[in-house]
């Protein structure tokens, strides 16, 4: 049926599904995953500044905390980091890609508290949505959105004269640990602001645990130098094992199975957790 | 017969302390136009809150479009449309761009054609690809009704549809209204406080005062209930309640703020004793209220509408108390 009417055209005829007082049955949810993870990657990728930001940081890293060593004769620093390298920059470059993934579950946690205060988070729950996948296409969006770091960082280390090396399994073995790495701490960080609705909240977490999760790991600096209870944090601390096997890869072309299974373990974990706490948690204005 | 829309079976919604919404019950049938009525603050937002599925009951049973709402919410929202009172889109994506994630969240796997249709109904399809943020308020509106009908639900929430807007773009999204509930057969339920949204919208109306329902019915059911006239009066001086009493046909007196309402049998028959009984230069402003769902909301709760949810300050009492803490 179709019916003219004053303000245009035709009106579509609504198909009205008969209800099913027996209908209990599970509502799936890939749609609404992909509609919701393409909006966070959508609105990401289409914000010039997020781009610029997400590119710059990391190159910033590699120039000014690369080059801090600049002056030190390699053998004093290779004395000092316990390992063969050809630059600081190159014992860096996994550590610097590991620590950048701590911070981008802050996007998601400020992406959400947005949909939160402009009642977003209303609309997309006013449909056959779980809060989990909300949960989880989120952390999934800001652990992509930490991604694009990667391809950036390599080309600024091979733009500083950094010499890589491993095998491509290896590379798309570390960058997997990356993603791990990312999706852990997106997961952390989502359930921590799960019932926030304050702007401030995300930076408040970040600050908190960025710099003793950067500092008490193997990212910047080997383990070996530590004292004791700084070396128990780093040993615990995913960062470790991911800037470990990347430096493997890296510098002396190694891959450690072991480490990429703890960082799947810690995603595993904290998704999951992550997940339960959203479903309970996640307030919706 | 056809299963009524919304069930709702004394419904409660307590936060701590507070009930929003107090054994609220009331049957939506299918295929009209429900209007919930009341002041701000009545609970109003709170009961499409706990008919949708987005906030839990505390007490009592609800079925919306067949499905308890406790126990299946999800089916309950596969079968609803929801309109927000603060236009709720997402302003990074273009009106195409809104359709595409609503079909995506609604689980639409056909819904272009659908979308063009409500884009063509609507007259947005010149703007389709505009991003929503460069919409007229009266435009964001339509899309949002859009939204709400891509996935052919069975009833729509409409929260407050018109507030905040011009009475031009008002008219027209009445005109919206009553056309999606006419041809798309879709059952309404909207809240409001302006009474003359609910007169000229709603088959069925219930007033809400302080989360409980005061009246039910049809508008004009209602207003036939009220065998009176409410006259409200400012006066430039300060007057008494006995002085008012006093003059013949006067059933009832009760201040509102700086205002007297007085409950009258005929107001054409009481004005001129009003005016032989108060000095006409006295009288500030003077307003006359003939049986209407206003009269039917002073009747039952003794405030007018639009006063009722925000606390009136009496300047009379202040200016008093003041004058008398002068000396």
């Amino acid at each position: 049926m179709s019916v003219e009417t004053e303000h245009t055209v035709v009106l579509p005829n609504a198909n009205v599904v008969a209800p099913s007082a027996t209908g209990a049955h599970r509502i799936g949810q890939m749609s609404q995953f992909t509609g919701l993870y393409s909006r966070e990657l959508l609105r990401t990728f289409r914000n010039p500044w997020v781009l610029v930001i997400t590119v710059v940081q990391p190159f910033m890293w590699l120039a000014f905390f690369g080059s801090s060593f600049a002056n030190v004769p390699i053998s004093e620093l290779e004395r000092l980091l316990h390992i063969t390298i050809s630059s600081y920059t190159q014992f860096l470059l996994p550590g610097v890609l590991s620590t950048s993934m701590l911070s981008v579950g802050m996007f998601g946690a400020m992406s959400t508290i947005q949909d939160k205060r402009f009642g977003y988070m209303k609309r997309i729950l006013l449909t056959p949505t779980s809060k989990s996948t909300v949960f989880v296409a989120k952390a999934l969006g800001s652990a992509t959105r930490g991604l694009v770091q990667i391809p950036v960082m390599i080309v600024a280390a091979l733009a500083f004269g950094v010499t890589l090396g491993g095998t491509p399994l290896m590379w798309a073995g570390f960058v997997l640990a990356l993603i791990f790495l990312a999706l852990g701490f997106s997961s952390l960080f989502l359930a921590v602001t799960a019932s926030s609705t304050d702007w401030q909240t995300p930076g408040v977490i970040s600050n908190f645990i960025m710099m003793p999760l950067m500092f008490a790991s193997g990212a910047l600096f080997p383990t070996a130098n530590f004292p004791s209870w700084m070396a128990t944090i780093a040993n615990w601390n995913p960062v470790t094992y991911t800037a470990l096997l990347g430096r493997g890869v890296v510098v002396s072309g190694s891959f450690d199975w072991l480490y990429l299974g703890y960082v799947a373990i810690f995603a595993g974990l904290l998704v999951l957790a992550g997940t339960l706490v959203g479903r309970k948690y996640m307030k919706v204005e | 017969m056809t299963e009524d829309a919304i069930v709702a079976d004394a419904i409660t919604k307590a936060y701590g302390s507070m009930t929003a919404v107090d054994h609220v019950t009331f049957r939506v049938p299918s295929g009209g136009i429900f209007g919930l009525l009341g002041p701000n603050g009545a609970g109003k937002t709170t009961i499409i809150k706990v008919l949708t599925g987005l906030s839990a009951l505390t007490g009592g049973d609800a079925r919306v479009a067949g499905f308890d709402v406790r126990t299946y919410p999800m089916e309950v929202k596969q079968r609803i449309g929801w309109v927000a009172a603060e236009v709720i889109l997402d302003d990074d994506f273009s009106g195409w761009e809104n359709l595409w994630l609503q079909a995506k969240f609604q689980r639409v796997s056909d819904w272009k054609g659908r979308a063009q249709q409500l884009l063509d109904y609507f007259a947005l399809s010149e703007f389709k690809n505009n991003k929503v943020s460069t919409y007229s308020t009266g435009m964001r509106k339509k899309l949002e009704i859009a939204l709400a009908l891509l996935h052919e639900p069975q009833i729509i929430f409409m929260d407050e549809p018109t507030i905040g807007l011009d009475p031009g773009t008002r008219r027209m999204l009445w005109e919206l209204i009553t056309g999606v509930n006419r041809e798309y057969g879709i059952t309404i339920f909207l809240t409001s406080h302006y009474i003359e949204e609910a007169d000229a919208l709603c088959s069925q109306v219930a007033i809400l005062d302080q989360g409980k329902i005061a009246a039910m019915g049809a508008p004009n059911d209602l207003k036939a209930r009220v065998q009176a006239d409410y006259i409200e009066l400012e006066t430039g001086e300060p007057t008494d309640e006995a002085r008012l009493r006093a003059i013949p046909g006067v059933h009832e007196v009760r201040a509102q703020g700086r205002t007297w309402i007085l409950k009258v049998d005929r107001s054409e028959e009481f004005l001129p004793r009003l005016f032989d009984h108060l000095k006409p230069d006295l009288i500030r402003k003077i307003n006359v209220e003939k049986p209407s769902l206003e009269s039917v909301f002073m009747q039952l709760t003794g405030k007018r509408i639009d006063q009722a949810g925000s606390e009136v300050q009496d300047y009379r009492k202040f200016y008093a108390n003041v004058r008398r803490a002068r000396g």
